[in-house]
């Protein structure tokens, strides 16, 4: 059995989506865990999830990671556990400095809520291992600070570490106008750290699992995931 | 000692800044010359140190730990002393 943790921290708010969403996957289990209470040891994963916790006060993202669920979550990713953040969860990976760069507020100044098209950019994390590099994926996003910026000296960084993972694109998988809903930096919708065992990416995978909600290429990461976990214990 | 400390937050020069720019536009539309505005914000922290030099390390701490985001902004405060609660 895999076992993943789901963070709960005050105003998260896709926990429970998460939960339903990798209980649609065999192998996978998943508890969630108040951030008050969070003890890793046990766990193969953790998710931060989507939300608006401690009220995105001072920045989004920003509060949380004073908590000591964050300091938990840092030494559970220094261990080379495997870490997603999802949209509030990525804007926390960031302000943790789990994952480089930070959120501005969208181009736009509007919270956008619709469906994106994702690119795979790169197949080096257990989400995209199983997904073929240059696939579309659609699922939605629901922010109003998704606009990821860096740094030049350290985008420059990221590109030649392959640690890009997922670029904002059009339906047809090219690049250009109307692709990224939030002007972030190079159409970067998700990122991951050097080692690719933390990623974080701004839209909203736990609710693209089911045909009924409109698709489901979001669950194609969690399959990835289990698969990848498979092998591994399997190995 | 009771110290109130009175951080300004505002994003760095490189980096853009959307809501700056919704302003700029909105203050020009009122008939103003306005070329460029820039938004931040301010925050006054009252508490308690035992004295200015630790008062001020203090403050480091709280700009960089969390009032702002290295990455993005830059911080100024002004110290001064205040009245015990």
């Amino acid at each position: 059995m895999t076992r993943v943790a789901i963070l709960r921290y005050p105003g998260t708010w896709s926990e429970r989506d998460f939960q339903h969403a990798l209980s649609l996957v065999p192998g996978v289990e998943s508890d969630i865990l108040w951030h008050e209470d969070v003890d890793l040891a046990g766990y193969d994963a953790a998710v931060v999830p989507g939300g608006f916790t401690y009220g995105d006060y001072v920045r989004a993202g920003a509060i949380a990671k004073i908590s000591p669920a964050t300091r938990e979550l840092r030494r559970f990713a220094d261990a080379g556990k495997i870490v997603l953040g999802s949209c509030n969860g990525f804007q926390i990976l960031c302000e943790a400095g789990l994952l480089p760069g930070a959120m501005l507020r969208n181009e736009g100044l509007r919270f956008v809520c619709r469906d994106v098209f994702l690119r795979v950019e790169s197949k080096r994390t257990p989400f995209t291992l199983a997904i073929n590099k240059g696939d579309v994926l659609r699922m939605p996003i629901a922010h109003g600070d998704g606009n990821w910026t860096a740094e030049r000296r350290v985008y420059e960084e990221l590109i030649s570490k392959d640690q890009v993972v997922f670029r904002y694109v059009k339906p047809d998988g090219s690049r250009g106008e109307g692709g990224n809903p939030n002007g972030s930096l190079d159409d970067v919708a998700g990122i991951c750290n050097v080692k690719g065992n933390i990623v974080g990416l701004m839209p909203h995978p736990e609710r693209a699992c089911e045909e009924l909600l409109g698709g489901t290429d979001g669950a194609r990461l969690f399959k990835s995931f289990a698969t990848t976990r498979m092998a591994m214990q399997g190995a | 000692m009771t110290f109130v400390a009175t951080i300004r937050v505002l994003p760095k020069a490189e980096v853009r800044d959307p809501q700056g720019e919704a302003v700029r536009g909105a203050l020009r539309s009122l008939g103003l010359a306005v070329s460029d505005v820039r938004t931040g914000k301010e925050i006054v922290v009252t508490f308690d140190a035992a004295d200015e030099a630790a008062a001020r390390e203090a403050v480091r701490v709280m700009g960089n730990e969390l009032l702002a985001n290295p990455v993005i902004e830059d911080y100024a405060y002004e110290l001064r002393e205040g009245v015990p609660a």
